[in-house]
Formats: structure tokens, sequence, C-alpha cells
């Protein structure tokens, strides 16, 4: 099968010249080519959302669900890209505050979900949560310290010193 | 697991897309969104040479008011766009929640109107991977003779689960299918064919490009019945639209969702609270005529006789909300 080369701007880094296949999606070249695994493969039917990425608006979107070559010159962020000044997210702050997090495994594409939803919604109400949420499956955690972390990520620093006491 | 092996092409113009489809639209799917797509490619339901991407097709990406005072919807717009359009919110509120109950966000945020109006039907058998499907027969989707769902059929029985044709219907929407140097008008009713196979009259060398919506200024309505409200297909939806206010009703129609093949156009019910209007008792006949319109029901996300059931309360909620109005 023929093989194309791409350009796909990933967290702020471009990688020119990948070279990938027809029949590859955007998740297979995350994990496969560029070596970024926290983008997680879940049930590659659009029913899990751990593939979960933001696209350049700031969307999020499934990247099982959809062809590389789609994506030829386009931007979009992972898991990888929240933390990549070193410093840890609002919202992955919030996770590991409220202990959202249990065997880890779909925490990527949660956290990816919410922080879609954060992008366009700062403060988001429950609807809107529930709504942005619906796609992605935690099986263990549960989604009440999901929806605990979001809807206090907006004033995590503030909660986090004033458990510290300070 | 990879997608079966097959070239991918991007069509950057409606005429680029249509010499493709002119040229070799048998071997082709189109991909819009890609959502339905690549899961059935990569259940290896579809295994097409090309795959041929329209999310550039800017021709087909814009929303139009029409000076008659319709409204021209492009068949490549993305259900979020839709679901957010004011004039669709004001003008067509049960088409707006028809397109919000569809999937998950994350779905919703790639996927597309015409992507979901041309849905594959989907069954229990053959929505499985193609290990399982190597336990049972072939069935008349995967090249065999015979249908799992209903064993005496001559057709397959996979079930349409498309939520937004549903509005559409009842609102009258005509559909243009164009082909290279040509264009027909078909309405949405008349697309889908009581034929898990062969479920819409769509051509190999014919897309879907846009969707027109007469004006309603009539009450509508949608509802949709699934395990779990953010990501699931229908067990059964519906569409209702009365004309008139209160229980007063001249003109009144209902669509049936993921019941059958095609969406299920109910005659005699609509026609007798035309007659009486949507009064308590006439509702409660109405429902009683439910059951001989739905045909053969098979299960699909619930059991047949549950869908027989759902079928019957969507009627009833469908037309107290319609009074409600």
């Amino acid at each position: 099968m023929a093989k194309h080369l791409i350009s796909l701007t990933i967290n702020g880094d471009t990688y020119e010249d990948l070279v990938v296949s027809d029949n590859q999606t955007l998740l297979d070249v995350i994990r496969g080519e560029v070596g970024l695994k926290g983008t997680k493969r879940g049930c590659t039917t659009g029913a899990c959302g751990v593939c979960t990425v933001n696209d350049a608006n700031g969307d999020a979107i499934l990247s099982c669900m959809t062809h590389v070559l789609e994506w030829d010159g386009e931007a979009i962020t992972t898991i990888e890209g929240l933390a990549d000044t070193g410093d840890l997210d609002a919202i992955q702050k919030a996770f590991v505050h409220y202990g959202a997090v249990q065997c880890g495994s779909c925490t990527p594409g949660v956290i990816m979900s919410a922080k879609a939803l954060l992008n366009a919604h700062p403060q988001p109400t429950e609807e809107q949560i529930n709504e942005a949420m619906a796609g992605v499956l935690c099986r263990c955690t549960g989604h009440v310290k999901v929806k605990e972390a979001i809807r206090n990520a907006h004033r995590i620093e503030e909660v986090v010193s004033h458990a510290a006491g300070d | 697991m990879l997608l079966p092996d097959h070239q991918y092409l991007c069509a950057d113009s409606l005429q680029a897309c249509l010499k493709t489809l002119r040229e070799s639209g048998e071997r082709t799917h189109v991909v819009a969104g890609g959502t339905d797509v690549i899961f059935n490619m990569r259940l290896r339901l579809f295994q097409p040479d090309i795959a041929l991407s329209i999310r550039r097709v800017a021709e087909i990406q814009q929303v139009e008011e029409l000076p008659d005072g319709s409204l021209r919807i492009g068949a490549g717009c993305r259900l979020v766009d839709l679901a957010e359009n004011p004039v669709i919110n004001e003008r067509y509120p049960a088409f707006a929640d028809s397109i919000r109950a569809v999937a998950s966000t994350h779905i919703r945020n790639i996927a597309t109107l015409g992507g979901n109006i041309c849905l594959k039907t989907r069954c229990w058998y053959t929505n499985n991977s193609e290990q399982w499907r190597q336990g049972v027969k072939e069935c008349f989707k995967t090249d065999g003779d015979l249908c799992h769902v209903i064993k005496s059929s001559s057709l397959c029985h996979a079930i349409n689960n498309a939520d937004t044709p549903l509005p559409l219907i009842v609102l009258g929407a005509v559909l243009t299918l164009q082909r290279e140097g040509g264009s027909r008008d078909v309405p949405i009713a008349e697309f889908y064919q009581k034929d898990g196979m062969d479920h819409t009259v769509l051509e190999a060398d014919e897309l879907v490009t846009h969707v027109t919506l007469p004006p309603c200024a009539d009450r509508t309505v949608f509802l949709k019945i699934a395990a779990r409200k953010g990501m699931d297909f229908s067990q059964a939806a519906i569409a209702g639209r009365a004309s008139g206010t209160g229980s007063q009703a001249g003109e009144v129609r209902l669509v049936l969702g993921s019941i059958s093949m095609a969406p299920i156009v109910l005659h005699e019910p609509a026609r007798l609270i035309a007659e009486q209007g949507i009064t308590d008792a006439a509702i409660e006949q109405a429902e009683e005529k439910v059951r001989a319109e739905l045909g053969e029901l098979t299960s699909l996300y619930a059991r047949a006789g549950y869908k027989a059931h759902l079928a019957k309360i969507l009627v009833r909620r469908a037309l107290k909300a319609l009074r409600e109005m």
C-alpha cells in the first residue's frame, strides 16, 4: 500500500514528513509513529472516548474514528500537551486533588474531554458537564469525583492552598 | 485493529468528488465525518477500494435562507454546528433536538448531517467483529442469502437507527442528490426503502449534497429512548407535528424510527387524531392503532416486544407534548 508524507502539529511540535499509510487512523499515528502513548486505544467503535484528543479549536474528537490523512497540516493537542511546561494543567491538578483517577486507563480521554469543555466554558453548568462527558466511560472510579474536579478546576489553586492550610 | 487496505482520497471540491464517484462509485465509500464508516470498515463490513473524504468540500457546508422562506442546509455541515445554529433552533426545534440526541459531543464534533441521513442499517448479527461473524452462516449483509433475525425473510431486516431523518420527514424536507452533470430532488420520506441492504435510493455515483426544509409554523416534537442518553443508538424514537393549538389539530404527522429497516410513517393514528383532536380518548385509540403499522419487529438494543411497547408509549408522549405546546 502507498505511503504518504504528511505534517502534523501535536502539542505545538510540528512533525514534518511523517510517513503514514491510507488505512491508519489519527490514533495509530499518535501512538505508533510519533510515540506519544498517553492517548489510549479503547473500544475503537466510538463508544468509550479514551482516545479523545483536542482539535485546533479545542474541541474533543475521537482519534480512533478518523483517517490520519484527514489531519494533514492540522494541529491537535494530546494529554502530553497539557503539562508540557512542566507544571500540571488546572484540570490535571483538580483530578489529583479530588482523586478522580483510579486505574487510569480512561483518564487521558476523560481529561481531554473535560479540557475541551473548559476551553468553551471555564465554569460549566451541571448540564454542560453531563453533556460533554457523556461520551467517555470510566468503569472504576465512577463519575462523581470527575465531575467534582471539573466543577472546581477554575479555582483549583485556591482549593489546594486552602486544603494545605495556607 | 487496523482498517482494511484501501486508498484514501480527499476531494477538495464538489466537482472533484462527483468525478470520482462517476469513475469509481461502485468501489468507493464516501467518508464525511467517518464515525459510522470507519466503524464499519474496522468490522470489515465495508471494504471499499477507495475512501473518499468530503471534509474539505466547502460547497456543502453552508446553511442558507432561501427567498421562499425555506432553509437549505449543506449535508457536510457538522452536527455540532447545526445544533448551535440559532435559525434551526428557533424555526425547527424538534430537528435541533434530534441533532443533539445523536451520540455524544465527541461524535457530533466531527459527524455530519449527510452522514446521519445515510447512516447504514445495523443488526445484532452483522455489527460484530469478523471473527464473531465467522461463527454464524453468512447473511445478506455478508454475501449470504438469509437473514438471521427473521429466518423466513427474503430481505435483510437490519434496523435504520438514524435520529435526524424523523423530524426531517415530518417537516417535509427535500434532499438534493447530485451526480456529475445532474441533480435530483427527493423528498426524504421517499429516500428510504424497507430493505436493510439497499436502504436508500441513493445510487453509487450520487452524493447527498443538501437538505431543504420548507417553512413550518406547526408544533413539532422529537423524543428518543435509549439505554444511555449520552451515547447510544435509539431503542425507539419519534417525531411528531400538529397544526392548530391545544387539542385542535387539523393535520397530524407521526414518524417512528429505530423500529424497522426504514422510518415508519404512522397513518391511522395520525388520521384518528386529526379527526378527533388531541384528546385523551383519541390518544388511547391512536395507541391501539400503532402496532398494526409496525410490521415484523426485530430486536436491536431492545427486545422486539419491548420495542412495540415503546412505540405505543412514544406516540402517547409525543401527542401529549404537542397538545401542551
